[in-house]
């Protein structure tokens, strides 16, 4: 308890710190930069509790965060309505979809539903592409206004950062606890093996759709924040790649603490950025390091660390008898 | 008009289907999706354009070296992606097969720019058939992609090289047991895999251009195809090919050729909904 709570105050003055020091340290695009890596932190997250925590590989986060976006989107830019609203729609919008769609996609068992996914972000990215009165079609829809309370707007990227900063550090707490409760647990029994979890009475039908609803509805806000900060949205960004890079994150970074989606995505997010220099090979070097890590860590790199601190702690113990008989 | 659409529709299936085969055979030998099967396909198209346009094969020449040069670039795949990680969990697999079809895009870029580059037919014209006339291409497509298929199904359930590979996708345990050598049949299912989707592509070249990107979407359409056929079956595959080609060109014609991909993965996701072990996929058992 006494390590837990700090951890607890270790991860609060990190928090805080990154809150005081990045916006001094960073240029604008730098910020730019940090604040999109945060948004996709949102995004991993949301993979974290459909296959991280509940077990079922999904493709279609990509396409909920799309939702999210386009939500906000149409709902600022052609409704006019208040910032505030947007993102709650968003949130609830992404929700109601991905509960809609669950009902009917989780009759599918395993590797069938992470297929069944692939079909809904094609799908949701076809209609993002070409519904032309709704979503703009190939033009995408400009001009979203930037988030605010009545007349405080967050305007400059420095006010996003905090904006995004604080949805994060709420959006992790929520997924602490979710991960705690008996919610969670159950989401990890399914994960573990469904067929003794339903023995313990876990309703997995039901449950998987709450994960996966849950994991939409991150995907929605972070969708919102994307549109808010970017101002102009279209369909190229919300693809089927994007998605698959979300699983990559979480595997590099590992899929089974929280601190797993943190890591992957930085690693993925910000290395690239630093190594701009390298220029047209970064993109090559990015997809030989994917396959070299998972070689190296299958256990993504917290698991890997994990391992490898284990095993130089049980070769100090190892050492210990030794020395006392001599 | 509509034969021609039948035809087309035809040919596209066709490849489809080699692609899904590509997949399936992959998914049988070590259960994991290969998901830089359309970088493979792409690679075959490149190639193509390396071979006809740049140094001056004729076309049957071309083919055959494409078909060696992908079969050995299977082998290579195999050793990269799957040997390494055979042990651990397979999402792992997955997610360096990913990794494979992010670096294998770039190396295509690098390699031949990010411009389509366009690659003459294999026999140019057009066949007059009494009324209608239809494109030589789709013919020779149709027609040595089925002897390819005739091929893979003779070599897999005629021949005893055929019957090591198809015991090694059954029970690799129990294969290496009696002797089998797992390392070569799995890199020679590997091999298969790359060599019939990369004389897909090879097809495909001269009907759309060649670009980095057209493996992505050939790729997820004959995953499509894959599913509604049946996952692990081969003959499923190649149905299922088939008819996503014939969903892919009607709907284009006569629906919205805007909506034409959307309409494809509608079509796989109320298949999966009404029958999720696919046309041929037995019923799938719980595992308790």
């Amino acid at each position: 308890m006494i390590l837990k709570r700090r951890l607890f105050w270790m991860v609060a003055i990190l928090i805080a710190v990154a809150a005081i020091v990045i916006p001094l340290v960073s240029s604008n695009y730098m910020l730019r930069v940090v604040n999109i890596t945060m948004i996709t932190y949102i995004c991993v997250l949301s993979m974290f509790i459909v296959f991280g925590m509940a077990g079922q590989i999904s493709f279609a986060q990509a396409g909920f965060w799309g939702v999210g976006a386009y939500i906000t989107a149409i709902l600022t830019v052609k409704l006019q309505l208040s910032p505030v609203i947007a993102i709650f729609a968003s949130v609830l919008g992404t929700g109601l979809i991905a509960a809609i769609l669950g009902l009917a996609l989780f009759r599918l068992h395993g590797h069938y539903f992470g297929f069944s996914t692939i079909g809904v972000v094609m799908i949701l990215n076809g209609l993002f592409q070409n519904w032309k009165p709704v979503t703009g079609g190939a033009d995408g829809i400009g001009g979203i206004p930037a988030f605010g309370i009545g007349s405080w707007e967050f305007t400059s990227e420095m006010n996003n950062f905090h904006l995004i900063l604080v949805i994060v550090v709420a959006v992790s707490i929520i997924t602490y606890i979710v991960q705690r409760s008996a919610l969670g647990r159950s989401f990890m029994a399914i994960r573990d093996n469904e067929i003794a979890a339903k023995c313990m009475g876990v309703n997995s039908y039901k449950t998987k759709i709450i994960a996966f609803t849950l994991a939409a509805m991150y995907c929605g806000i972070a969708g919102s924040l994307f549109a808010f900060l970017t101002s102009y949205i279209s369909a190229t960004t919300f693809t089927f790649p994007q998605s698959a890079l979300y699983l990559v994150m979480l595997m590099l970074g590992g899929y089974n603490t929280l601190a797993g989606p943190v890591v992957g995505t930085l690693l993925l997010m910000l290395l690239p950025e630093w190594f701009r220099f390298l220029q047209e090979y970064i993109l090559l070097i990015y997809g030989l390091g994917v396959m070299v890590l998972m070689v190296v860590m299958p256990d993504g790199l917290i698991g890997g660390g994990k391992k490898a601190y284990e095993s130089i702690r049980k070769r100090g113990w190892a050492k210990q008898p030794s020395n006392d008989i001599g | 008009m509509v034969l021609q659409l039948i035809i087309a529709g035809l040919a596209m299936g066709i490849v489809y289907g080699l692609v899904a085969m590509g997949f399936v055979l992959i998914f049988r030998a070590v259960g994991v999706v290969n998901f830089a099967q359309g970088e493979f396909l792409m690679i075959g198209g490149f190639f193509s354009y390396t071979l006809t346009a740049q140094l001056g094969l004729p076309m049957g020449a071309a083919l055959g070296v494409c078909a060696l040069i992908m079969g050995l670039f299977g082998i290579f795949f195999h050793f990269l992606t799957y040997w390494p990680l055979r042990k651990s969990w397979d999402i792992t697999v997955i997610i360096s097969t990913i990794g494979a079809s992010i670096a294998l895009k770039e190396i295509a870029t690098l390699l031949w720019g990010p411009a389509p580059l366009g690659v003459d037919p294999i026999v140019p014209g057009l066949a007059k058939f009494s009324t209608v006339s239809i494109e030589w291409q789709f013919i020779l497509t149709i027609g040595i992609a089925a002897l390819l298929m005739g091929g893979v199904f003779m070599l897999l359930e005629r021949t005893y090289l055929g019957h090591i590979l198809q015991a090694t996708a059954q029970d690799q345990y129990a294969a290496a047991l009696i002797g089998i050598p797992v390392v070569v049949a799995t890199g020679l299912t590997f091999a298969i895999s790359a060599l019939i989707t990369g004389v897909g592509g090879l097809l495909l070249a001269p009907i759309f251009f060649v670009t980095t990107t057209m493996g992505g979407i050939t790729g997820l359409k004959a995953f499509a195809a894959v599913i509604i056929g049946g996952f692990g079956s081969v003959h499923g595959a190649i149905i299922g090919g088939i008819l996503i080609g014939f969903v892919d060109t009607f709907s284009g014609a006569y629906i919205s050729s805007t909506y034409r991909d959307a309409i494809v993965f509608l079509c796989l996701i109320l298949a999966l909904i009404v029958r999720p072990q696919g046309i041929f996929g037995e019923k799938i058992a719980e595992k308790v």
